[in-house]
């Protein structure tokens, strides 16, 4: 069964306002590394943020784990938001807290408000952290504020946040675009080596064509809110992809 | 399809010349002008401003300071009874300035447009009541309340408190709608609440600023403070209102002067915090 089935997604940001998603299908399974391509201005960052909901789609049905996301109570979707870590093509740290405390923001939906005030998470928590901030190779940076990272190092934070949520699906917003093509390419393949240890299928918004073919099995590719491709990497090919960005002179 | 069209044949003929304000704009924009110098001199010519007074202001001034109020008189400032009302006065700051920055963050929160529990009902209300908290001037506060509850502190710092909130509030409100919405999302996506989103996302980008705004809410409660009293709402600005009714001039001086060194003091311990808390993980 597939973790996420995305069935006829349409958004628009205000009533009167162009559709972004013009009737979206896909499903994303267990072990897959999903790709979104796409020229600017496609839907893909509006697609991803309809998945958990920090976009309201208007119509059209996500299905994660069984449960209809569209539909559900703000209750309810914090359960489903906390089974979702996300990276953010602009890391999104939290500034002035140190590496730690943006690691632990990742258990947050586990954690009371009393917790929260005073910053005060379970032994087992700040185990966890420590050990996934080994993992992304960052154990000398622990008590260092965010801001004083480099892009890359704030990237590693920020997949560590992501998994700190013991997360059942990954989204992933342009994770490298803020990045240079080596950097890039190591935190594309720490991502990948990370999901496939703990078993997390990715959704990722990337335009890079070419990291898009090395890293993900499966992908779709949008232009202007509808789907142009959609399948395994190894059936795009030049012709298709010429297509897709046709509209990206404009 | 668009996309294939030649771009030659779309290309709009490029305008032959470029001003800033297009015509109708432009006269509006002249006309302005216009209006905001002829009140400039439609009031002057109204009030009738003697400027050869005006001028002339300057001397005078130094010759009053140095006929009536010089030498100020320290020894009266240095009693045990006015000290104990300077004291007062801080205390009236500190509660009026403390209570009001309580306030504050609820009310901030809710009168910010990007975070607000609700834009319909709860953004208007905390807007409206932090609006009339500043529309009402700190004296007639402290007026209001020595009518209601009697002199002494409590309607001193109930009107501190008000002034406060209403004066913070606005400027805390104008620092939450300008943080990067980008880390509140963030925590959005890991399934944080309202709350946690606040303490997580919103207060570590806000936390200098508002240490800032309540250094410097003390700093205008505590001027604020100096004047109630003249109301009966407590503290030393009873004092200054006997010494300016008594025309004790030199007193006036040196009770001026210890508000300017009291004032002086506070803005330094204010840039220490804000130094120190700009460091804080």
């Amino acid at each position: 069964m597939a973790v996420l089935e995305v069935r006829e997604l349409r958004a628009r940001y205000s009533a009167r306002g162009p559709e972004i998603l013009k009737g979206i299908s896909f499903d994303v399974e267990g072990d897959d590394f999903f790709a979104i391509i796409g020229p600017s201005g496609a839907g893909k960052s509006t697609l991803i943020r309809c998945i958990n909901r920090l976009v309201n789609p208007t119509s059209g049905s996500i299905v994660f784990n069984g449960h209809d996301v569209t539909k559900m109570s703000s209750k309810d979707l914090r359960m489903v938001r906390r089974d979702i870590g996300m990276i953010f093509q602009e890391f999104n740290l939290i500034d002035r807290m140190s590496v730690m405390d943006n690691v632990l923001a990742g258990r947050l939906g586990y954690t009371g408000n009393l917790r929260t005030l005073f910053r005060m998470f379970p032994r087992k928590d700040i185990d966890h952290a420590l050990h996934l901030l080994d993992r992304v190779g960052l154990s000398d940076h622990v008590d260092k504020r965010a801001d004083e990272l480099s892009g890359g190092q704030r990237q590693r934070v920020g997949i560590a946040r992501a998994l700190m949520q013991d997360p059942k699906l990954m989204l992933l917003d342009e994770p490298t675009s803020a990045l240079d093509p080596k950097i890039s390419r190591e935190i594309m393949a720490l991502i990948k080596e990370m999901a496939q240890e703990l078993n997390v299928p990715c959704l990722c918004n990337i335009h890079d064509v070419k990291l898009a073919m090395e890293f993900c099995n499966k992908m779709i590719g949008l232009q202007d809110g509808m789907t142009m491709f959609a399948g395994p990497t190894e059936q795009m090919n030049e012709a298709k992809l010429d297509e897709i960005y046709a509209m990206e002179v404009l | 399809m668009t996309a294939n069209a030649s771009p030659a044949s779309q290309a709009p003929a490029i305008p032959k010349r470029w001003s800033r304000y297009k015509h109708p704009e432009s006269l509006y924009s002249y006309a302005g002008w216009l209006i905001a110098f002829s009140v400039v001199v439609f009031s002057i010519e109204y009030l009738n401003i003697p400027l050869d007074r005006l001028f002339g202001m300057f001397g005078r001034m130094g010759e009053v300071i140095a006929q009536r109020y010089y030498p100020a008189d320290i020894d009266y400032i240095m009693d045990r009874d006015y000290l104990g009302y300077v004291i007062e006065t801080i205390q009236m700051a500190y509660l009026g300035a403390l209570f009001g920055l309580l306030i504050t963050i609820p009310l901030a929160w809710f009168a910010a447009y990007n975070m607000t529990p609700s834009k319909l009902f709860v953004y208007p209300g905390a807007r409206v009541f932090s609006m009339s908290c500043r529309a009402v001037h700190e004296t007639i506060w402290a007026i209001l309340f020595v009518s209601i509850l009697g002199y002494g502190m409590l309607p001193g710092v109930l009107a501190l408190t008000l002034f406060s909130a209403g004066f913070a509030a606005k400027l805390f409100a104008e620092e939450i709608e300008a943080i990067d919405m980008g880390q509140v999302e963030a925590m959005r996506a890991t399934g944080a609440n309202l709350f946690q989103v606040m303490v997580f996302g919103v207060f570590p980008q806000v936390r200098v600023a508002f240490t800032g705004i309540a250094i410097y809410t003390w700093d205008v409660a505590f001027r604020a403070a100096t004047v109630v009293g003249f109301f009966g709402a407590g503290g030393m600005g009873w004092y200054l209102k006997r010494s300016v009714l008594q025309i004790e001039t030199e007193r006036v001086a040196a009770i001026i002067l210890s508000i300017i060194v009291l004032v002086l003091i506070s803005e330094l311990l204010s840039a220490w915090a804000r130094n120190t808390v700009m460091k804080m993980k």
